[in-house]
């Protein structure tokens, strides 16, 4: 990018930092262990954080990480939400699927466009968490998850810009 | 992935196409596993308690965090009108301890009954008190994080209680810790019966922090607001007699009950062992003659 090279302020030699290539990955699977997070509560309307960061990486970017990785990430976001294992590992590398299938057919890109794009994806997330309690008799009525839809959906710009001030400190601009 | 097209470069070529099959891939692997861990859940508790046991500590140490600032807020609270709290404090331990001295005639009496009818009394054995430290806080299931696991004792299935009421039973545990499902998740199904007159009931889950309880006959709706559900101990597997909800709410077939033990609020929780394990062993042989 030869005009950031103008920009005031900008120390020569300054490049991306060691290790540029995992920071992606390393933050979605921080995202997963918020799961830790002593928070006890009898609602979950939490949004669900390893997911959200995951597509605000793939949507900023379209080569965060190898496309093979959505497996594993998922793995460890199941193993550390409680979710059934292989329900992350289908669904994110189905999203890195469909998204790049996305890619091909778009012409142009913006805010708004990624935020649909999200809230549908979010919607997709939700929609099939439910389905799988509804496999072991679990699933409250449906109602009860647009709650966690809606709030999932209002705080993924948050994600977005804290993404791509992630992805600017480890290019080291 | 990165680009519909590489270029002419063979290589790159099928750099894509492999990475393409890769993901096809994790997307069947990722289905199996999930039908496997639908079907056979036992299949990933090793895993799984692993994973328990790397957050499970951390949940911990920062509950502690959060419990000494919650702890400093509520404290500097409690100093203010300290005068009229004390006065107040002073006259509800004079109506307890009338209370209590009935409870205790009550409690001989009752002694006394037992012994003429030679009733064989369980005993409530403890095997391990822990903090719930953690939950489920982004998934339509219930599920909280207990700061006990195996090698305190506890095993997948035993039933997890408060002083306060009814928590819920064990369904993954690590070396560390555990995880339970709460009352009101929606698969959690508990035998029950009222307090205030007997009628068995069954307790279940709604998914949103409430109860949905119904009673076993069809027929008048049998609650009241206020009314406390215990637990019947039928089944086998959560002892009789602990406090599980108060209802709040009255809807056509049932009642909509709160639970007494809200694990954001339970200072610790208990892990019994199954009240009659002979009784559940019995119920996971597969008899043709079961009882309605």
């Amino acid at each position: 990018m030869p005009r950031a090279a103008l920009t005031p302020g900008r120390r020569i030699g300054q490049g991306p930092r060691a290790f540029a290539a995992y920071v992606p990955a390393a933050t979605v699977i921080a995202a997963s262990l918020l799961s830790a997070l002593p928070i006890v509560t009898t609602s979950g309307w939490y949004p669900n954080f390893g997911f959200l960061l995951f597509i605000s990486w793939r949507l900023l970017r379209a080569d965060p990480w190898p496309a093979w990785w959505a497996a594993p990430l998922g793995f460890i976001n199941d193993l550390f939400t409680g979710f059934p294992v292989g329900f992350s590992i289908a669904l994110w590398s189905a999203t890195m699927l469909a998204l790049d299938l996305i890619d091909r057919r778009t012409q142009w890109r913006d805010y708004w466009i990624e935020w649909v794009l999200a809230a549908v994806l979010i919607a997709i997330d939700q929609a099939l968490q439910w389905r799988i309690a509804r496999v072991v008799d679990a699933a409250p009525p449906f109602t009860q998850m647009v709650p966690p839809l809606v709030i999932s959906i209002c705080v993924f710009p948050a994600f977005a810009w804290f993404v791509s001030r992630i992805d600017a400190w480890r290019l080291g601009r | 992935m990165a680009t519909a097209r590489p270029g002419w470069s063979r290589r790159a070529q099928y750099g894509l196409f492999f990475s393409f099959l890769a993901v096809i891939a994790g997307i069947i692997v990722g289905l199996i596993l999930l039908v496997l861990s639908l079907v056979a859940p036992q299949q990933f508790e090793r895993v799984r308690g692993v994973a328990l046991d790397v957050t499970g500590p951390v949940a911990g140490g920062l509950h502690e965090v959060t419990a000494t600032v919650e702890g400093v807020f509520t404290g500097a609270g409690n100093y203010w009108d300290a005068a009229s709290q004390n006065a107040e404090l002073k006259r509800e331990n004079n109506a307890m301890l009338q209370r209590m001295v009935e409870a205790k005639a009550i409690f001989q009496e009752n002694q006394q009954l037992k012994a003429t009818l030679q009733l064989r009394e369980h005993e409530r054995s403890t095997i391990a008190v822990g903090r719930v430290v953690g939950s489920s806080f982004n998934s339509p299931r219930r599920f909280a994080i207990l700061s006990v696991g195996e090698s305190d004792g506890v095993r997948v299935g035993m039933p997890v209680r408060s002083p306060e009421g009814l928590v819920g039973r064990i369904i993954d545990s690590g070396a560390l810790a555990s995880r339970v499902m709460l009352v009101s998740d929606r698969a959690n199904i508990v035998p029950a019966r009222l307090l205030r007159n007997g009628i068995p009931v069954i307790a279940q889950g709604r998914g949103d922090g409430t109860i949905d309880v119904r009673p076993l006959e069809v027929g008048r709706n049998p609650f009241k607001r206020g009314d406390i559900i215990v637990t019947s101990g039928t089944g086998g597997l959560y002892p009789p007699l602990v406090p599980i909800a108060r209802v709040v709410k009255l809807v056509d077939d049932g009642a909509v009950a709160l639970p007494l033990a809200d694990p954001s609020k339970i200072s610790f929780a208990i892990v019994e062992p199954p009240f009659e394990p002979a009784a559940i062993a019995a119920e996971n042989v597969p008899s043709p003659a079961e009882a309605p």
